[in-house]
C-alpha cells in the first residue's frame, strides 16, 4: 500500500464514526391566531326635538356608536321616508344632517344626503382603521317654525342605518 | 498507475460503507421520529387581548409525537411573534411551564421548560407526547386577519 492509499484507509476510519454519530432530526409544528372582525353597534341615543310651541322652531340630535376594525358602508335603508315623524297631522319631515365623528357631539364625514331617493345607495364609506376603533353616527334634526303650527300630539319616527363590513 | 487504480475500489467501498455504519450507530443509541399531530391554535382573538393557551388545553396546544428509545435532548425553537403574509404580528411568549412530555394516554411524564435544551428518557421504542402551549398578545391596533408561526423541534442523542 502506497502512502496515499494509506491515508486515505486512515482518513476514512476517523471520519466514518462521526458522520454516523451524526442523529440530530428536526421537526416543526404551526402556530396560528385568528383576529376577529370587530363590527357591531353600541348604545344609542334619541334624536328628541323636546316638547315643541307651536309656530317655533325646534332642534335636536342623535347618534348611536359603532366599534369596528374593518372598513365600513353606511346606507340608509328607509331613503326618502328617514326620520320622518308621524302624528295627529299626518306626515312632518325635520331637515337632517347627519355624517360620523370620533364624538357623538361633531361630524366629521358627511353622508352624501340624509333622506335619500336610494334605498340601496352608499351615502358613506369609510375605509379600515389601523385599530379597533368606535365612532358615532350622528343625526342632527330641525324643524322649522312654520312646520310646527300643527295639530298637537306626539309625533315619532325611525332613522334606520345600515352599515356594511367593508 | 498502480496506486490510482486501487483507490477506486476503497473508495467505492467507504462510500457503500457509509449507511450502513450510520444505521447500525443509530441503532445502538435508538433511532427516534417526530410526527407533528396538532398545531399550536390560539383560534380567533379579539384585538386588546391577552390569550394564553395551557399545555392542559387539549383543543388548541402543539402536540407532537416523539417514538424511539433512548435518552434525547429536545430544543423548541420559538417564534417571537404570528404573522400575516403582509407584516401584521402577534408577540408571543413562552414560559418555562409552557411544555410538557405526556404519555399516549395523556398522563403528565415531566414538565419541560421550552425555553431550554430538555433530556428525555425514550423507553423501549414508546411513543410519548410533547405538548407545547404559550401566550398571543393582541393590542387594540391588531388587524383581522390569519396569523402563523412555526416552532421547529430539534433532536439529538446527548454526545453527538
Amino acid at each position: 500500500m502506497n502512502r496515499s492509499l494509506r491515508l486515505l484507509a486512515a482518513l476514512s476510519f476517523v471520519a466514518l464514526p462521526s458522520i454516523a454519530g451524526a442523529q440530530a432530526i428536526t421537526g416543526s409544528i404551526a402556530a396560528s391566531a385568528d383576529i376577529a372582525t370587530v363590527f357591531s353597534f353600541g348604545t344609542s341615543t334619541g334624536l328628541s326635538f323636546g316638547t315643541v310651541t307651536p309656530g317655533s322652531g325646534a332642534t335636536g340630535s342623535g347618534s348611536i356608536a359603532l366599534s369596528r376594525n374593518v372598513g365600513v358602508i353606511y346606507s340608509l335603508p328607509d331613503g326618502a321616508n328617514t326620520g320622518r315623524l308621524t302624528g295627529p297631522a299626518g306626515n312632518l319631515q325635520p331637515t337632517y344632517t347627519c355624517g360620523v365623528g370620533a364624538t357623538a357631539a361633531t361630524i366629521v364625514s358627511s353622508f352624501t344626503s340624509c333622506v335619500p331617493a336610494s334605498t340601496t345607495a352608499s351615502q358613506l364609506t369609510l375605509g379600515a382603521p389601523s385599530g379597533t376603533l368606535t365612532e358615532y353616527v350622528i343625526f342632527n334634526g330641525s324643524l322649522a317654525a312654520a312646520q310646527t303650527n300643527i295639530a298637537p300630539g306626539t309625533y315619532a319616527g325611525t332613522i334606520r342605518i345600515t352599515a356594511t363590513p367593508n | 498507475m498502480t496506486s490510482r487504480t486501487g483507490l477506486a475500489p476503497l473508495f467505492a467501498l467507504i462510500l457503500a460503507s457509509w449507511p450502513t455504519l450510520a444505521a447500525a450507530q443509530a441503532n445502538s443509541k435508538g433511532t427516534v421520529s417526530i410526527s407533528p399531530v396538532q398545531n399550536l391554535a390560539f383560534g380567533l382573538l379579539f384585538p386588546g387581548r391577552r390569550e394564553a393557551v395551557p399545555t392542559t388545553d387539549v383543543s388548541r396546544r402543539a402536540v407532537v409525537a416523539l417514538a424511539g428509545s433512548g435518552p434525547i435532548d429536545v430544543t423548541l425553537v420559538l417564534p417571537t411573534a404570528l404573522q400575516t403574509p403582509t407584516g401584521d404580528r402577534i408577540p408571543l411568549s413562552f414560559s418555562s411551564s409552557d411544555a410538557a412530555l405526556l404519555t399516549t394516554s395523556g398522563a403528565t411524564l415531566k414538565q419541560l421548560d421550552p425555553l431550554q435544551v430538555n433530556r428525555v428518557q425514550l423507553g423501549n421504542d414508546r411513543t410519548v407526547l410533547l405538548v407545547l402551549g404559550g401566550t398571543a398578545a393582541t393590542t387594540a391596533n391588531t388587524r383581522t386577519g390569519h396569523y402563523t408561526a412555526r416552532v421547529a423541534i430539534l433532536v439529538n442523542h446527548p454526545g453527538t
